[in-house]
């Protein structure tokens, strides 16, 4: 049984020419770098580095499209991770997507709702609009067989 | 020793006993009653094949008794029959059969008109197969998601075979098919069975025990059910071995108690240890039903072994007699038991939902007949490429006289001759008119003699077909079907707890769960006009739009003058189709940097993103669109105290040349950095405070706490229903309807002509030199009035009432209603049942405006 963590990340978006996004460096810190669009990047970063990733990333993507945009929003997702080596089977339950690579990443629906997968250390992380982390925790223990964190 | 309860009386369960050996042990002969004669049925295909002995077990209707495994404490009722199954006063229904011919129902309870309802009332109490049980917990079968290379479906030996070998390939998931395995009296096949299963482990196949597939869709896919979940698979191949049953005898008498398909007989003997019958007539045409035969009188059962045509059997609780046309003659035998093993009828019905080449058979189902070898090669010989073509010719004597064609509806031969004779002459109106094939075996047992029937009737071949066959394959309940399925996936701003916590009624409203009320809805609207109120607005569509082209974005798409919105500034937005149709709205900001803020409905979030992305594409733009609704939160302060209330968390400036009204400045309350836009939907002086969502709950509890001195309460949507409604606005889809362009709902004054172009603006132009033929209107009513009400003028309905309440800030009862105009005009008194309605100028409070610009 896997078990089911809130954990806290670092999202920042960056809207930007798909040219430009296609050369653009990707920041440190550990950030993770999504494509989600053509014109759309999420980097997925450890809360602590949020904000230096954010203007590492607003900074290389200025020389590449002037008006880009670069903004912090954690605040709008949810990541919920499932931990264990069932984490896989539990996602199963939840959604069609096949479990990324460890360095990749899935989106599609997940629990009816729009999501990204990434793959951790320790299993799955679910990252989806923060509306909807009840009701995809909710289903990750219901459907899944998920079980809540021990405190 | 372990028993069940079967209706009432103690059954005891030997080991390994399903609910039907366990009972026919116990002398149960009729499991059911038929669906209109209500003649008696038993157990008969004895594999899970057809619908003879469906009971309701523990609750739950529509078991089937024979693969349903036996459990202490179970308790089983039959589910047919007045008052029982065994004396059944609507066994009269057998008698008058030949007063209620096929399809009698489509034409007897016509005229008058009033019969029908009784007429179904009484026939659905007649004809129930078990209650559903409206007390029992909602059980929703978890769903889980596969993808694989290879698919069978059938554990068998084709199907073992055809696993073990597509294992060595890639991925492969063998759905054993649930049933039992048709050879599963035979040693050898048991033997075989062992071998391949072992093999098909060892070569990483994963096996799901008792799942069996209930459909095949495109892709190809299937559904599997199984004990505690339903599988989607995703497959590259699938291999459907689902192998074969015997086909079912068509004769007189064919339906009694006693009559038995082979194999059912056998597992009841060879597996439960039950004697089916002490004068046993096996009427075999295969070699199987002749080892059958030995089986039986192992059991110490007097078996007589004919070969032929079954002609009639006889009986009244059960089967006594049997005539057969035998190479010799036509012989009579006494029997208490008549086992049948006429000839193979492929399981072939999800083979026939799909023509996609990546589904092919094995074994039994395109042979049918296969010998154990027959069967392994044509399993290994699929899963390499190579898989055996079905056959469609029957191997088996068709029904030719009488008796029933389908046991689970009732349909006999002559039921088919007689709808033939009235001009249904081809095999699916056969079908449709008769219901053969509808019922719960979906055509296991029939389907094939329907064909032949309507081939044998010299039918067209485009006519004579076997009927289309769809998914479900096996009954699954109303939990497996919803299996993954949530009607509401419902979305919650940061402050679910919070309003939770203060005793709101949460309601759906759209996809998000929102507050109704907190408990008194006419203080709530008192609160905002009188005092200082807050609201919970986080659900509102919030979007960034920026780059250079963002105002040539918005100007072209939205009917407002965008240029003329200063920095600071903000303006009633409204979104129309191509169509010019109104289909959402909202306000639309202007930042100092060039870009732009936009808020739409709660409702219209997500079809306004992707609209403006599909323009930003089509109009090859410079725009890049964020979507905020999730990362902000949003919280409207309310009320002639709104701003002094704000004074005391915040030291920004909060006067009208600082935020003016439209207009808007970004601030910080309490510490969170907001976006403050001076609104005016509830027609009071207000501030949505746009904010990062992590800070909703701190800024909702420092505005409650600094609102004390005011006595704050918050608002929920039954009181912003009133308060919207005293300031005439329109709540879309509430007030309005797909078609409705600007000038229908008195919203012209936000369309900017002038402008060169905007989406809908040729279609307004249109639609502006016609005159208008229904507009939406205020009304004011001398009585308690009724949403959705009619509006009548001289008895004619014209209208209906949109929205209304009681309004004390109004002076009365007031609404919005949609009114057509009558001979060219617009009435301006109407009736809405006994009360009287007066069209009305909007807005019906503060229709200066004084309060919101305060």
């Amino acid at each position: 049984m896997p078990e089911v963590h809130d954990r806290p990340l670092g999202v920042i978006v960056c809207a930007a020419d798909p040219a430009a996004l296609d050369r653009l460096v990707p920041p440190g810190h550990g950030a993770r770098v999504l494509r989600v669009a053509p014109d759309e990047v999420l980097a997925v970063v450890a809360p602590d580095f949020a904000d230096d990733v954010r203007r590492e990333l607003a900074d290389r993507v200025a020389a590449l499209d002037h008006d880009a945009l670069v903004l912090d929003v954690s605040d709008g997702w949810a990541a919920i991770a499932l931990v264990g080596d069932d984490a896989e089977r539990a996602l199963s339950y939840l959604s069609a997507l096949e479990a990324p690579a460890a360095d990749g990443f899935a989106q599609g629906d997940v629990a009816r709702v729009a999501a990204k997968i990434l793959r951790e250390p320790d299993g799955l992380v679910l990252l989806v609009p923060a509306y909807w982390r009840d009701h995809v925790r909710t289903r990750a223990i219901e459907d899944a067989g998920a079980v809540e964190a021990r405190a | 020793m372990p028993s069940l309860r079967l209706d009432g009386r103690r059954v005891e369960i030997h080991d390994g006993d399903t609910v039907a050996a366990a009972a026919f042990r116990a002398g149960v002969r009729t499991f059911t009653r038929s669906l209109k004669a209500h003649r008696r049925r038993g157990l008969y295909c004895g594999t899970g094949d057809c619908a003879n002995c469906l009971v309701t077990v523990d609750g739950l209707p529509g078991e089937r008794a024979c693969v349903t495994p036996a459990r202490d404490g179970m308790r089983v009722e039959r589910e047919t029959g007045w008052p029982s199954a065994e004396r059944d006063a609507l066994a009269i229904n057998d008698r008058l059969h030949r007063f209620m011919p096929v399809g009698f129902y489509y034409k007897v309870f016509a005229r008058p008109r009033w019969l029908w309802p009784v007429a179904e009332r009484v026939i659905r109490r007649a004809t129930g197969t078990g209650t559903l049980p409206p007390d029992a917990p909602t059980r929703r079968t978890p769903t889980r998601f596969v993808r694989v290379r290879t698919l069978v479906i059938g554990g068998g030996v084709a199907g073992l075979a055809a696993a073990a070998t597509a294992a060595g390939e890639g991925s492969v998931v063998l759905a054993d098919e649930a049933a039992p395995g048709a050879r599963a009296t035979d040693p050898a096949a048991r033997d075989a069975i062992a071998r391949l299963t072992a093999e098909a482990r060892a070569a990483g196949a994963e096996i799901l025990e008792q799942h069996a597939a209930i459909g095949i869709y495109e892709g190809p896919a299937a559904a599997l059910l199984g004990p505690d979940e339903l599988v989607e698979v995703e497959a590259e191949h699938v291999i459907v071995a689902t192998g074969a049953l015997e086909a079912h005898g068509v004769f007189p008498g064919n339906d009694l108690p006693g009559v038995w398909l082979g194999r059912g007989a056998a597992r009841m003997t060879a597996i439960h240890g039950v004697t089916i019958g002490e004068r046993v007539v096996v009427v075999a045409n295969t070699e199987e039903g002749a080892h059958l035969s030995e089986a039986l009188r192992a059991t110490g059962a007097t078996v007589t072994l004919v070969t032929g045509r079954v002609l009639e059997a006889r009986g009244t609780r059960q089967v006594s007699s049997v005539t057969v046309l035998t190479p010799e003659g036509r012989r009579a035998f006494a029997c208490d038991a008549l086992v049948l093993s006429l000839g193979w009828a492929p399981r072939d019905t999800l083979l026939r939902m799909t023509a996609e080449p990546e589904v092919v058979g094995a074994g039994d189902v395109v042979r049918p007949g296969s010998t154990l070898a027959e069967a392994e090669a044509s399993g290994r010989a699929a899963a390499r490429g190579q898989a055996d073509q079905p056959t469609e010719a029957t191997s088996w004597p068709i029904a030719e006289h009488d008796g029933y064609v389908c046991v689970c509806e009732d349909v006999s031969m002559h039921d088919l001759e007689r709808a033939w004779d009235e001009g249904w002459t081809s095999s699916e109106i056969l079908k449709r008119y008769t219901t053969a094939t509808m019922g719960p075996c979906q055509g296991a047992l029939c389907s094939r003699h329907l064909a032949e029937h309507a081939r044998a009737k010299g039918a067209a071949p485009a006519a004579r077909g076997r009927t289309t066959a769809r998914p479900p394959v096996r009954a699954p309940r109303l939990g497996d079907l919803i299996g993954g399925v949530h009607e509401q996936v419902e979305r919650r701003t940061a402050l679910h707890d919070r309003h939770v916590a203060a005793g709101a009624r949460m309601d759906h409203s759209g996809v998000w769960l929102r507050p109704g009320t907190y408990g008194d809805v006419g203080e709530e609207i008192r609160v905002v006009r009188e005092r200082v109120s807050v609201m919970d607005v986080s659900t509102l569509g919030k979007f960034l739009v920026a780059g250079v082209d963002a105002r040539t974005l918005l100007d072209q798409v939205f009917p407002l003058d965008v240029g003329a919105i200063a920095p600071g500034r903000a303006r009633y937005l409204l979104a129309l189709d191509e169509a010019g149709y109104v289909m959402d709205d909202g306000l639309l900001a202007a930042l100092g940097d060039g870009s732009y803020f936009l808020t739409s409905t709660s409702g219209g979030a997500d079809r306004m993103e992707a609209w403006l992305r599909n323009w930003i594409d089509r109009l090859d733009l410079h725009v890049h669109l964020v979507n905020q609704t999730a990362q902000l939160g949003a919280i409207n302060v309310a009320g002639p105290n709104a701003r002094d209330l704000l004074a005391t968390l915040t030291d920004d400036d909060l006067s009208r040349a600082a935020i003016p009204y439209p207009g808007h400045a970004d601030i910080v309350v309490a510490g969170v950095p907001c976006r403050a836009i001076a609104v005016g939907f509830v027609g009071e002086l207000s501030y949505e405070l746009h904010h990062p969502r992590g800070r909703s709950e701190g800024l909702w509890d420092a505005l409650l706490a600094a609102g004390e001195p005011w006595d704050i309460r918050p608002h929920g949507l039954d009181a912003l229903d009133v308060l919207r409604l005293e300031k005439g606005h329109v709540y879309l889809a509430q007030d309005t309807m797909p078609d409705d362009h600007p000038a229908k709902l008195g919203l012209r004054w936000a369309v900017a002509s002038q402008k060169e172009t905007f989406v809908g603006k040729r279609a307004l132009e249109r639609m502006d030199a016609l005159p208008l033929e229904r507009r939406l209107v205020g009304l004011r009513f001398d009585g308690a009035p009724q949403r959705g009400h009619p509006l009548a003028v001289d008895g004619a309905i014209v209208g209906r009432i949109t929205s209304c309440a009681v309004s004390e800030a109004a002076g009365g009862p007031v609404g919005l209603g949609w009114v057509r105009a009558v001979d060219g005009a617009f009435p301006d008194q109407l009736t809405a049942g006994a009360v009287t309605a007066t069209v009305s100028p909007t807005p019906f409070y503060d229709p200066e405006g004084m309060r919101l610009r305060a």
